[in-house]
Parts: structure tokens; sequence; C-alpha cells
């Protein structure tokens, strides 16, 4: 699958979704607040469709731009990027919160580019969560090998045993079309891939029995020491 | 009151489309993905199933491989009801008691009650 048949197959979910929500709204007998409800659905779906139109933008023109690299502190993105996710879960009947290190290690990294990885990581991840569970942004740092881990931890069906040899093969051939999961086109990993090797990073997938956790390796900065 | 089992892994689409069913007089439970599907099967009985072909886990496939493995759940008839609609053959699909499929990018309300009704 290239990536232009991969962005229209992932871009027309939501938009089925948008047409679907769109043609209840035009249903004379929904309450002032059903009406409300759906309205608040069709924003925050459009916004998701959004933001991937945004990074397969920003994924195109990775090549012919430049990107500062800075040392970032990332348990203070996490934290914004859940602040900013956090009205998308809410609305779907999930939460999302950080777990790890108040104090961790700072990771080089482009700020923008980290904060659109672990956007898309966390909005794959509330598709596969079920319903009242919390995603967690979980930050690990592998002090040897001078590595930042930064996750995205879902609570949902188990990856099957082929899906998960289909995943690693594809991971270890990155960057290219990785199908995650049986419904997705491996888009949203492939831009996450593009982004990580802009900043000199790898992305990775770790299965649990209840879930998995997709995360973004950086270099550590050297910068701690300065704290 | 006939038995619906939709099976959508996308929450709101899963309320969209249970409301328009119940609104045409079915009684109707959701399943967000396979695994949640199977159990409704044994508890709730659907007469009809109707089923989103991407979902959460495994595909539908895998659940429609189920279904036709016994004999009493392998008679309920299924509407399939996804965005991939164009990919598949219907007649085909009829072996895995597939009966009608409707495309989610481009069907009305009216469409969905319409497939349901013609496998009833």
């Amino acid at each position: 699958m290239t990536p232009l048949v991969a962005a229209a197959h992932e871009l027309k979910a939501p938009l089925a979704l948008v047409r679907q929500l769109a043609l209840r709204l035009g249903d004379d007998k929904l309450t002032t607040a059903e009406r409300q409800r759906l309205l608040h659905q069709t924003v925050l779906t459009t916004e998701r469709a959004l933001r991937l139109t945004s990074d397969l933008t920003k994924a195109a023109r990775l090549d012919s731009a430049m990107f500062q690299l800075e040392p970032i502190n990332p348990d203070q993105l996490c934290r914004d990027v859940v602040s900013e996710l956090q009205p998308l879960f809410a609305a779907y009947g999930r939460s999302v919160a950080v777990k790890g290190r108040r104090h961790p290690l700072l990771l080089v990294a482009n700020r923008d580019l980290l904060r659109r990885i672990l956007l898309g990581f966390s909005d794959n991840a509330l598709h596969y969560s079920q319903p009242g569970t919390a995603v967690h942004l979980q930050i690990q740092a592998f002090k040897k090998s001078g590595v930042v881990r930064v996750g995205v931890r879902d609570f949902g069906p188990a990856l099957s045993s082929d899906m998960w040899r289909t995943l690693q093969k594809k991971l270890e051939t990155a960057p290219q079309t990785i199908h995650a999961r049986p419904e997705s086109s491996g888009l949203g990993l492939y831009i996450a891939s593009q982004f990580a090797d802009a900043m000199n990073g790898r992305i990775g997938a770790v299965r649990h029995k209840d879930g998995a956790t997709f995360y973004v390796e950086l270099q550590a900065s050297n910068q701690l020491s300065f704290l | 009151m006939t038995r619906v089992l939709l099976v959508e892994d996308d929450a709101w689409l899963a309320e969209v489309e249970a409301s328009i069913i119940t609104d045409a007089g079915y009684e109707v439970q959701i399943a967000p993905h396979a695994p949640a599907a199977i159990e409704l099967v044994d508890s709730f009985k659907p007469e009809i199933i109707v089923l989103d072909v991407l979902l959460a886990g495994s595909t539908a496939f895998a659940l429609l491989n189920e279904l036709q493995s016994y004999s009493d759940t392998g008679m309920v008839p299924v509407v399939l009801c996804t965005n991939i609609a164009d990919q598949f053959d219907a007649k085909k699909l009829k072996e895995y008691g597939v009966m009608r499929v409707v495309d989610k990018t481009t069907m009305y309300p009216e469409d969905l009650i319409a497939a349901i009704r013609s496998v009833e």
C-alpha cells in the first residue's frame, strides 16, 4: 500500500463518521443535549482527521526542512499532550495520563515532531482501548545506552501472534508502510517512524496480554549534568 | 422484536447505527470487537448480525469463521457494513453467511434498515 493509498484509507473512516453524525443531526426528534453531543463529536472527529492531514504534510516536507533538535523534558511534553487530548478521551469515555518519573532524563528532540508522534500513538491507543480504561504515557530512561523511551500504553484486545510477528517484521524494515493492527493501514506508524528518523531516533512496540505499548526512543541529553 | 447484534468498534458510529436500528423497531446490542460479539451471540442470541469488517484485535472474517463453524450460529444472516465495500465480491461472501453488503461511506439510514429487512 503506497502512502497515498494509506492516507485515503485512513481518512475514509473519520469522513464516513462525520457524514453519519451529520445525517443523524437531521433527525427532528433529537433533544438539544443530543444535538450538542453530536456536534461535539463531529468537531472532535474533524480535528482528528485534520491532525492526520497536518502530519502528512509535515512528513512530506521532512527532507527539505530543517528541524531544530534541543534538550526537552519528556515529562512536561507528555503533560502538554495529555492536556491537549483530554477532551477527546473524555468524549469517548476514556482517560489519558502520564505515568513515570517526575524528573526524567532530558532527551534530544524536536518538540513539534515528538509531540506529533505522541499525539499519533495516543490517537491509536484511544481507538484500541476499552471504554473506562486509561491510556498511559510512560517515560523510561536507559542510562547505559543513553536513550530515553517515551511510550503510549493502551489496555485493549491483545494483538494476535500473527499480527505481532508482522508488526515486528515491519518495524525492523521501517520506514515502510507498517500494518500495526488489523484495520490500520499503518500510516500512523509510517509517519511516526519518519519523524523519529529525522530526530535520530526509532519507534517500536511492546505487546502485552491486555494491550500494547508503542514507543519512540531518542538520545538522552548530556545537559542533565547542568540541572 | 427481532434481535440485532451490531459489531462496530467505533463507539460513536455504533451509537448512531444502533439508534437507526432501534428507531426502526429492532432490539439492538453492541459488541465493540470479535470476542465481545462471540459472548453476545451466546447470551443475546441475535437473529441478524450487522458487522463491520475492520475491527480492533481481529478482522470480521475471524468472527465469521467462528460463526460458520457451528450449525446454529452459521444460520444467522450477516449484513456487512464497511468502509471497504468496494473490495468484496458479494457472491463469495455468501459462503461466510454474509447476505448483504452496505457501504458505510455512502449509506443513508434507510439503506441500513433496508439491508436488515431484506435478510429477516
